[in-house]
């Protein structure tokens, strides 16, 4: 056990057992998993992503790119979990990734031999030739080797919910620089929300040892803490991840509800995601420490020196016996301080800088450690650390033996969600580090963020820049005083390599893209940051390059001899760390990825054994099965037969509703339609055809009138809401002199279409004060009435080509109706009837719809083009008169049917007889078909070049697809009553 | 009790959409209604009658208790001023009052729903759950009803049910 006998910010009176890779460990309340297994003594905890190196844990935050294992097992396994980021649970299991058969022992490591064939680019040239082995041999020998982590592929038994707020000022970070300025902020009443990645607030001074106003700083966060707990007007968020930043000052931010626990209580989401809409937002990021570039760099054992801090400081472990620091900044020398006060052997500290001028540089004279200046790493050994060597300041090598190396590179501040928008990060010669172009007042970065790094200039930013703020929001700024801190230097050189070594040197652990990649790239000419992304993957998947970005670039910008700065940097993306698709999914997964729509009859509709179909949203009854039959044809032809001959009802509630009132409501529907309405009659409707601006058939639909200033307009259900803002569109845009008003009243209507020639008698038995005589209520007519207390209507309107009816009553009535229609038509035998008998008797009377209205026909393919008014202008019609659209030679709606009974099926094609089967001689195609029972055979509807003068012809149906060539007649589209006697009965 | 959550269905209301005409002002509704519509998303109540606004010149009517053949008697107040389209079997009314009310409806929409800017009589159309709804905040229990479309109900129950279950 490597855990220190006292320190740390853990309950050492509440062990939690967890097990990797099967076997059972102990860690504290407190632990993270990393810090656990450090604890532990388990150093290996993965393998490479493409050489399967071994590796360790390499930070102790989410810029982790080595230690990703798969957090607990069956369906709610997680691959890809950060041990650094994953709080320990009791029963917690974990297990390792990319390795086979185990991690101590990976056959897959042999990649290492072949490394030479897997460099830079080596997806674009090692696997190129021959061409036909990629997809048999090389694509799956390189999905089985590479890949992080695996799916469960089991369906994730957790939900993940949705949450939104605003405020004045969003605090990034819960740091020393957040801390200071959400306290400053919440004290002037402002709305503050504080997003924290990490379960508990402090930043750094959970890690590092720092005095604040005489005291322990930690003292100064329980504090602060307490404090912010009390203000009403700031919202902590804990265990919270800003991702994004999106316009209109939007924030994405991933909180996990439940991730530190085995499983989430009852009803308790696993993660919730926040959109949060903040006046002003500071990055209080921090900043991330640079690894260093030397042979060996990736081995278990090496850390960056922050993480040591934290693992020794909070976590109370160590991380190693025999520590080495390999340092270019002041921080590595604090990090020696904290090894020697918890006890822990440094037997040297290595700094490339040849006068470190840290104060702490006495110290660690005085604790009687070598002290290298001058010198660096060049190599590190063993499968976890054994050795180092270091090339001493006169340019030996010596060989040193230890099992840690810390590694202090200097810093980069955390500012990828600053360029998430656009701004991309310039150069700063002043912290050797990229920063914020145009930091604003909307998005400032703070602390360490700002590259301020030391705990003085973090407080000093934090309480100021409320004071900017403040006076922005148009507060009152008092005055607030700076906590007074202890020192910390905060001087850095950077050292982006180390010159000649002998084994590989990672720039980019995650992606195993060492420094002679990124030379590789620069002489094949990958000279710009962003192609070196894409060439050499470095910086991509789950850790997005929070470690090696720069190191990269600035090896970039040597091998092309040109500065950091103007080699730059690359933008950063959202989401700034990894979020699962569930999170963005949220409640809207399996029944519920989108919300359903329910007519009145949805419920009367299952008892009597609907089989529901789609219809966009909505749910239809598609057919109501009755026992004995043998399919759904057998049925549809019962539910259709039995309209044509006795009586069938059917929810149309789906289709699209629309009051269109105002004294020049008529005016306006002239200018929608082809046809015209401003002369119809009070009580009268009339079907009517609109185009779109192109001359193309938009939707269709009857509309009525119900008085001089009220029409009710009906559209198809898939259309609904198109043609509502259609309409809208065109009194709002087009005419606004107009006055005209329209409300969609689809939501208000239940209406049910009552067919067949029974029809009349029913709803008269139903209707008992009406008179539903054919003189009285002649077909295209329409009423308002009450029935049962409340308003309804009456339509005489078929779509079936029987004497029919449409009734509406509120859909607070409709199930009512539905049942009162039953109850009167069960003397009558009336049958309920789904859409796909309605498309039946539809395809048989040869009324074009979905199939037909299909965006590419116009009104004169659909054999409508008298209906087209000369007398007035309307939308489409100078369009619809533009030569492809009025060429005869255009195909229109026919019907066929087949020689000798066969089958028919939509989307066959039309060719000639004797004619070949080439797309030269495709003369249209079938649009929809049906089995009429009233015919017995089958009839479908069909576009076919200069159709309508080709009644009679015979031709071929061809589709390679689905069956054989099919000889059919073209004929009359309308199969049934072709006179409309029916209708007109 | 702590983070209360009572959700109740209403039921036997009219509901009606008024949209004035053409160059009618706010205040020729108000003189014939007898009270001005509210000028924004706001609900004002008078005399069982409540008009939120739903968009530029656009209210929701509502009442608690429609007379036979509602929403004539509004028809004819605004006669030559609005067009009025019932509305009265469009919507399902949810009552959602307590304590933890306002945070479930803030899960939901966004839109900012703190006291400071959304209180008594504020009103709002907007989406939760990919589903339209009109809300407004009746009285400071809080208590807040929110009308959802009758067809996505069920659907809009289901977000409902899950969400106030991680309150």
């Amino acid at each position: 056990m490597s855990r220190l006998p006292s320190g740390g910010l853990i309950d050492r009176a509440k062990p939690l057992a967890f097990t990797f890779d099967g076997k059972n460990y102990s860690g504290l309340a407190g632990d993270t998993l990393a810090s656990a297994l450090l604890a532990n003594d388990v150093r290996l905890v993965g393998r490479s992503f493409k050489y399967h190196r071994p590796r360790g844990i390499l930070t102790a935050g989410s810029e982790e790119p080595n230690a990703l294992v798969t957090l607990r097992t069956g369906a709610r396994a997680e691959p890809n979990t950060r041990a650094t980021m994953a709080q320990l649970f009791d029963g917690l299991e974990a297990t390792s990734q990319n390795r086979w058969p185990s991690l101590a022992f990976d056959v897959m490591a042999a990649n290492q031999l072949f490394a030479p064939f897997l460099v830079a680019g080596f997806y674009y040239k090692t696997f190129m030739w021959p061409a036909k082995f990629w997809e048999k041999v090389y694509e799956p020998l390189i999905r089985r080797a590479a890949g992080l982590g695996a799916l469960s592929m089991q369906p994730d038994p957790d939900s993940y919910d949705r949450a939104h707020d605003f405020c004045d000022l969003l605090v990034i970070g819960g740091g020393p620089a957040g801390l200071a300025a959400a306290l400053t902020a919440g004290r002037l009443g402002l709305r503050v929300i504080i997003a924290n990645e990490d379960w508990l607030l402090g930043g750094r001074l959970l890690a590092e040892r720092h005095e604040i106003e005489g005291a322990p700083a930690l003292r100064w966060v329980d504090e602060a803490v307490a404090e912010l707990g009390s203000l009403p007007s700031v919202t902590v968020l804990n265990r919270t991840a800003v991702f994004g930043a999106y316009d209109d000052r939007e924030f994405g931010a991933l909180e996990q509800v439940s991730d530190q626990v085995r499983a989430p209580a009852p009803g308790q989401p696993r993660q919730r995601l926040w959109k949060i809409v903040a006046k002003r937002t500071l990055l209080a990021t921090g900043a991330i420490e640079r690894p260093l570039v030397f042979g060996g760099n990736d081995r278990p054992g090496v850390m960056t020196a922050s993480a040591v801090a934290s693992y020794v400081n909070r976590f109370a472990v160590a991380p190693g016996n025999r520590a080495v620091v390999f340092t270019t900044s002041d921080s590595g020398w604090a990090t020696t301080l904290d090894l020697l006060a918890a006890g822990v052997k440094v037997v040297a500290v290595v700094d490339a800088r040849s006068d470190p001028g840290s104060p702490a540089v006495v110290k660690v004279q005085q604790a009687e450690v070598e002290i290298l200046t001058g010198a660096v790493v060049t190599d590190a050994y063993g499968k976890t650390v054994k050795a180092v060597d270091v090339r001493t300041a006169k340019g030996g090598i010596r060989r040193i033996e230890a099992d840690l190396l810390a590694a202090a590179g200097g810093w980069n501040p955390s500012i990828g969600i600053g360029s998430n928008l656009g701004d991309r990060p310039i150069w700063s010669e002043a912290i050797h580090a990229f920063v914020m172009a145009t930091p604003s007042s909307a998005m400032l970065p703070i602390g360490a963020a700002a590259g301020h790094f030391s705990l003085r200039e973090a407080l000093t930013d934090g309480i100021r820049s409320i004071e900017g703020i403040a006076r922005d929001l148009g507060r009152a700024v008092p005055k607030s005083a700076i906590p007074r801190t202890t020192e910390d230097a905060a001087e850095v050189k950077p050292l982006w390599h180390v010159g000649p070594h002998r084994t590989k040197a990672f720039v980019d652990f995650q992606n195993d893209v060492t420094d002679t990649d990124v030379r590789l790239a620069a002489q094949e000419g990958f000279v710009s940051i962003e192609h070196l992304k894409r060439y050499t993957t470095l910086g991509m998947a789950t850790d997005q390059g929070k470690t090696s970005q720069l190191n990269g670039h600035a090896l970039l910008a040597a091998a092309t001899g040109r500065s950091i700065a103007e080699t730059g940097t690359i933008l950063s993306r959202s989401p700034y760390t990894p979020v699962a698709i569930g999170a963005f999914a949220g409640h809207h997964r399996d029944g519920d990825f989108r919300p359903e729509r329910h007519t009145a009859s949805q419920q009367w509709a299952s008892e009597q054994g609907a089989i529901f179909v789609d219809a966009g949203p909505w749910k239809r009854a598609q057919w109501f099965a009755r026992p004995g039959e043998r399919d759904w044809l057998d049925t549809v032809n019962r539910e259709v037969t039995m309209t044509r001959y006795g009586v069938g009802i059917c929810d149309v509630s789906t289709l699209g509703k629309i009051d269109v009132h105002g004294p020049d409501a008529g005016t306006l529907l002239d200018r929608l339609y082809i046809n015209t309405f401003s002369t119809l009659a009070i009580g009268k409707a009339r079907y009517g055809i609109m185009l779109r601006e192109d001359g193309f058939v938009m939707d269709d639909g009857t509309t009525t009138r119900f008085a001089e200033d009220r029409f009710f307009v009906t559209t198809t259900t898939a259309n609904a809401a198109k043609i509502m803002q259609h309409i809208d569109y065109a009194r709002q845009v087009l005419w606004p002199e107009l006055d005209v008003q329209a409300s969609s009243v689809t939501e208000h209507w239940s209406t049910y279409s009552v067919a067949g020639p029974l029809s009349r008698t029913l709803l008269q038995k139903l209707l008992l004060t009406l008179d539903l005589s054919n003189d009285r209520f002649p077909y295209m007519a329409a009423t308002e009435l009450r029935w049962r207390d409340a308003p309804a209507r009456l339509f005489r309107l078929s779509f079936s080509g029987e004497l029919a009816y449409e009734i509406s009553v509120p859909a607070t009535h409709g199930d009512m109706l539905v049942r009162a229609l039953f109850e009167v038509g069960n003397a009558f035998d009336a049958v309920a009837y789904g859409t796909e008998a309605l498309g039946v008797m539809r395809i048989e009377k040869g009324h074009p719809a979905g199939n037909e209205l299909n965006g590419q026909t116009t009104a004169s393919d659909l054999g409508m083009a008298r209906m087209m008014s000369t007398k007035k202008d309307f939308i489409g019609r100078v369009m619809a008169g533009r030569p492809g659209l009025t060429d005869p030679d255009r195909p229109s709606l026919v019907g066929i049917r087949p020689l000798g009974g066969a089958r028919l099926r939509a989307g066959g094609h039309l060719i000639p007889r004797g004619a070949q089967a080439v797309a030269a001689n495709d003369q249209g195609y079938v649009t929809s078909v049906a089995f009429s029972s009233t015919l017995g055979h089958w009839i479908g509807l069909a576009l076919l070049k200069r159709g309508s003068d080709r009644i009679g012809e015979r031709i071929i149906v061809h589709d390679p697809v689905r069956g054989p060539d099919v000889e059919v007649e073209v004929c009359n589209p309308v199969f049934v009553d072709p006179e409309g006697i029916r209708v007109r009965g | 009790m702590a983070n209360s959550l009572i959700v109740t269905e209403r039921s036997g209301f009219g509901a009606a959409t008024i949209m004035a005409r053409k160059g009618v002002s706010t205040a020729a509704l108000g003189d014939a209604l007898g009270f001005a519509p509210p000028e924004g998303p706001a609900r004002i109540e008078r005399d069982g009658l409540a008009l939120i606004g739903t968009g530029p010149a656009t209210w929701l009517a509502m009442t608690d208790a429609p007379e036979t053949g509602w929403p004539a008697s509004l028809e004819q107040k605004l006669k030559g001023l609005a067009s009025i389209s019932d509305q009265s079997g469009s919507y399902r009314v949810f009552s959602i009052a307590g304590d933890s009310a306002r945070s479930l409806l803030q899960r939901g929409a966004f839109i900012d729903l703190h006291t400071d800017v959304f209180g008594q009589g504020s009103a709002a159309t907007t989406v939760i759950a990919h589903i339209g709804t009109v809300f407004w905040q009746v009285d400071d229990r809080p208590n807040f009803e929110i009308a959802v479309f009758r067809s996505y109900a069920p659907s809009f129950l289901r977000w409902l049910e899950a969400s106030s279950a991680s309150l």
